[in-house]
């Protein structure tokens, strides 16, 4: 017999859990997050080094591909050039200890590729800008390079512990 | 906040005097108009309409952004500015949404096509609190048409951004995400006079009096100070004339006053009717005469304000109008200029070592009451005439729209500055140097022989004898010296400095391109950009706008000579100085290691007069450094410093501090050159920087402008540059985002021992 008591599904297990295919409304609630949230902290890592710092971002519509930029004279962008692996936490807290379970968040996990000036920087470029437009000079400025990092995962965190998961396919 | 707020209301709405939606001007003349009160029809773009423009244009976040750098604190007032004109390009550059191109196209309906506008701002709460903020922001009349009207619009909406309004941001509550500005547009009334009236006097608030002003022609005349008006006051009670000054104009009539009688009586009946209607004693801009007296606008008359402390008025006091300026540079360019420069050559002329002592001592007083003077022209000319460079960046900008805000400093370019003339000087010294090998090596070795303690006369004698072709040499660098270096820098006389010159100039030899004078000219040039502007104003305002750009030069030029000028006259006491300390202390009436500097004129003057005075002693004086570095704890070091992005690029190399002359010989090229400002007399070591840092902010001082032109990369306005960073830092300078990054560009990473 079911403990009414116990949540139908075990999130936190995502290795054993089928979630590819989650429920539509994990991928709205995904979408809401990143939609409200402008600012994000990308995770690098370098020399088995962890290194966390906070970015503009913006999505492409469909999800799979997350843009940012940097200053090229940055640990981060040295970092990000050492190794293409790299992760966003997205949330909306409000600093305050009573929100704990009103808080959402989603870890992005995927592959950061520095993009060239060129039709691609256009296109990735315009979605931050759009996105950002007081970021314009920043965005364009020659110092600064720009990344699209292609989405492997997300894992959308919501009342404490409640964990989903969305692979975003071709389709999706 | 609802949505259901309107965008748009018609001055003669009734009721609709909400202050938080129309501004207080619009909602004191919506008042006038429903009792009764000639004003001019017109409408309202409310604070709504301001709210919607902002959000869809994203600028909220651009003037965050802009205000954010640094703490308005650590602002000097050209940042200030330099914000405010950003503020201003982004505002002109978004363009109206369909829905409030149609709000103002609704609004323009009541209007024939040929109608002159004014569209002037009417900001909430600008003339409460006991005191006015009139002037803060823009009003602009003479529009025509519905684009013409946007654009005002925006103009205005940016004044809520202008640098006055920053200036005064704490009494204002400037906020970027809660102030709001609504517009007035209004039929433009052509009269023969116009003037403003108090219901009492400003002066005296006590007075039974009412005080009226008249010019000829338009308000905006009067209350920009361009014309002297004619002046009276009137018993409030009887009407009588108690006092009447006629304005001082250049016309015909001057001396007939303006207004008749029955003129002043209805100017008088109209001030104590609004009294009546608001309450409060108004201070009122009016046009036309009895019979067509329209009420412009009325607000509380605000006691006069002792600003005697008060830096910011005497700033925005720096604002001339066109006129004002033409005048200004008149007397600048052809008067004082040519004064100070021949004041200077005379002084330098003179041979001081041949006067007795009395002479000397009336010499030394002579030079030091002239630098008191020329610094008060200083203060009440030169520095209101710079403001010339900031007409013709408004100017062009509301003109071409330019995408880069300081665009038009490519006008400024070609003038024979005395500074460029000076590296130009340098650079052929160099050029001597990098051709011939034998008199470099020459001058190096003597150099290290006479480290700490070269004398000019002493090392050119010596390098005459040791190197051939080294006479052209030396008669350049005595011309270079006496012709330019006779300045003082952190009062010391460059001119006794020939060992850090020689050094400079050692360095300027090896380095790939030994003239400093700027040839690498970035951008479009002087001649291309006047032809946009011409193009962007048309033919009717081409000879306005070819004055401005004369204007702007002649400012530009001037704002640089006049520094090195005034700098000249010091060194002039200072040589005087130093000529009656030798003389002193070789009589035993002067002791100590320093060097006479302004503060001992008394002193020195009363020992040339009087044999019996007392000794001088003079105190060597240490130094202290103004500022001191943010970074004072263990473990404390900068990793990244902001400032302002004032020359694009990005470059790497080793901190070189300039706190004063004796740094200037320490320059070695391909240093990141760090200074609390440059100044005039330092621009020669900018050719061998690989990047600038500075802590004086600004787009268009001497620093940035002529970085842009070497093409290196410069931030500026990093907060206390000069102290935070030392000697041998390894920076990445980026000009592009006003960034300094300090420490190697490969970092080190955390590798640290594992604890066990």
């Amino acid at each position: 017999m079911n403990n009414p008591d116990e949540p139908l599904i075990d999130n936190n297990d995502m290795s054993e859990s089928p979630l590819s295919k989650a429920d539509p409304a994990v991928r709205e609630r995904i979408q809401s997050l990143v939609d409200k949230q402008p600012y994000a902290v990308l995770c690098v890592q370098g020399n088995n080094q962890p290194y966390g710092a906070l970015v503009a971002f913006a999505f492409s519509d469909d999800l799979r591909h997350a843009v940012f930029v940097t200053p090229v004279a940055t640990r981060k962008y040295r970092l990000l050039r050492e190794c293409e692996h790299v992760a966003f936490v997205i949330d909306n807290r409000s600093n305050k200890a009573d929100d704990l379970m009103d808080i959402e968040a989603v870890t992005i996990t995927g592959r950061s590729q520095m993009i060239e000036r060129g039709r691609e920087f256009e296109r990735c470029s315009g979605l931050l800008v759009t996105r950002h437009p007081y970021l314009k000079s920043f965005v364009n400025a020659a110092s600064c390079a720009l990344f699209r990092v292609d989405v492997v995962r997300f894992l959308h965190v919501a009342r404490f512990q409640e964990v989903s998961q969305w692979v975003p396919t071709a389709r999706s | 906040m609802g949505s259901n707020r309107p965008l748009l209301i018609p001055l003669d709405a009734p009721g609709q005097w909400d202050e938080q939606l129309v501004g207080g001007k619009a909602a004191k003349l919506a008042q006038l108009m429903c009792a009764g009160f000639e004003v001019p029809r017109g409408f309202c773009l409310t604070t709504r309409a301001y709210e919607v423009f902002v959000k869809e244009a994203g600028i909220t976040a651009a003037i965050r952004m802009e205000l954010g750098r640094k703490s308005m604190e650590d602002m000097r007032w050209e940042e200030i500015w330099d914000a405010a004109l950003r503020i201003r390009s982004t505002f002109l550059a978004q363009r109206l949404s369909g829905l409030l191109r149609e709000t103002v196209a609704e609004g323009l309906r009541g209007f024939d096509a040929s109608t002159l506008l004014a569209v002037r701002s009417s900001a909430i709460g600008e003339d409460s609190a006991g005191r006015s903020f009139a002037g803060l922001h823009e009003s602009i009349i003479g529009v025509r048409g519905q684009q013409a009207v946007e654009d005002a619009v925006r103009l205005v909406w940016a004044s809520l951004w202008s640098d006055a309004a920053l200036l005064y941001r704490r009494e204002l509550g400037l906020d970027p995400v809660h102030s709001r500005m609504a517009v007035l547009v209004q039929e433009m009334v052509n009269a023969d006079s116009s003037g403003v009236a108090f219901a009492r006097d400003p002066r005296n608030i006590n007075r039974e009096c009412v005080v009226i002003e008249s010019v000829p022609g338009p308000c905006g005349l009067l209350v920009d100070g361009l014309v002297d008006p004619d002046h009276w006051e009137l018993d409030r009670k009887t009407g009588c004339i108690i006092a009447w000054l006629p304005g001082q104009r250049d016309d015909m009539q001057q001396h007939a006053p303006l207004l008749e009688t029955r003129d002043l009586e209805q100017i008088l009946d109209t001030l104590l009717s609004v009294e009546q209607l608001f309450g409060w004693s108004p201070d009122m801009e009016w046009t036309g005469k009895s019979g067509s007296l329209t009420v412009l606008q009325a607000r509380p008359i605000t006691a006069a304000v002792s600003d005697e402390n008060e830096k910011r008025a005497w700033y925005l006091s720096l604002r001339l109008g066109d006129v004002r300026l033409k005048e200004l540079r008149t007397r600048v360019a052809e008067k004082l200029i040519p004064e100070l420069q021949a004041l200077g050559q005379a002084l330098a002329a003179e041979e001081l070592e041949l006067l007795a002592d009395l002479p000397l001592a009336d010499a030394i007083e002579a030079r030091a009451a002239a630098i008191a003077r020329w610094k008060k022209i200083y203060w009440d000319d030169f520095i209101p005439f710079a403001h010339g460079v900031r007409r013709l960046a408004t100017y062009y900008n509301d003109a071409v729209r330019a995408q880069d805000p300081y665009e038009f400093v490519g006008l400024l370019r070609n003038q024979p500055l005395v500074a460029t003339q000076r590296n130009d000087a340098i650079g052929n010294l160099a050029q001597q140097l990098a051709a011939n090998v034998m008199l470099r090596s020459a001058i190096e070795r003597l150099l290290a022989e006479y480290a700490g303690s070269l004398r000019w006369p002493t090392f050119r004698d010596a390098l005459m004898q040791i190197a051939d072709g080294a006479g052209e040499f030396v008669r350049g660098f005595d011309d270079m010296n006496d012709r330019f270096l006779d300045i003082t820098y952190d009062q010391e006389r460059l001119h006794d400095q020939s060992e850090s010159m020689l050094r400079n100039l050692i360095e300027l030899s090896q380095a790939p391109n030994p003239s400093c004078s700027n040839q690498q000219l970035a951008g479009d040039s002087a001649e291309l950009l006047r032809k946009r502007l011409l193009d962007a104003v048309g033919p009717q305002r081409r000879e306005e706008a070819l004055e401005v750009v004369e204007t702007g030069r002649v400012s530009w030029k001037l704002r640089d000579d006049d520094n090195l000028l005034v700098a000249r006259l010091e060194s002039q006491l200072l040589r005087a100085l130093d000529v009656a300390a030798k003389r002193l202390r070789e009589l035993g009436r002067l002791s100590g290691k320093g060097r006479p500097n302004d503060t001992h004129v008394d002193s020195i003057v009363r020992a040339l007069r009087e044999a019996s005075t007392a000794p001088v002693k003079l105190e060597a004086t240490a130094k202290v450094p103004a500022r001191q570095s943010s970074f004072t704890q263990p473990g404390e070091t900068p990793r990244q410093l902001i400032g302002q992005p004032a020359s694009p690029g990005v470059a790497t190399g080793t901190v070189r501090c300039i706190r004063g002359t004796g740094d200037l010989g320490k320059f070695r090229r391909g240093e990141v050159l760090v200074c609390d400002a440059i100044q005039p007399t330092m621009t020669h070591l900018v050719p061998l920087a690989s990047a600038i840092v500075e802590r004086r902010g600004g787009m268009l001082i001497h620093g940035a402008i002529i970085a842009r032109e070497l093409g290196i990369p410069c931030v500026n306005g990093v907060r206390n540059a000069a102290e935070t960073l030392k000697n041998g830092d390894l920076v990445t300078v980026d000009g592009h985002l006003g960034i300094v990054t300090v420490g190697a560009a490969e970092f080190d990473l955390e590798l640290g021992v594992k604890s066990t």
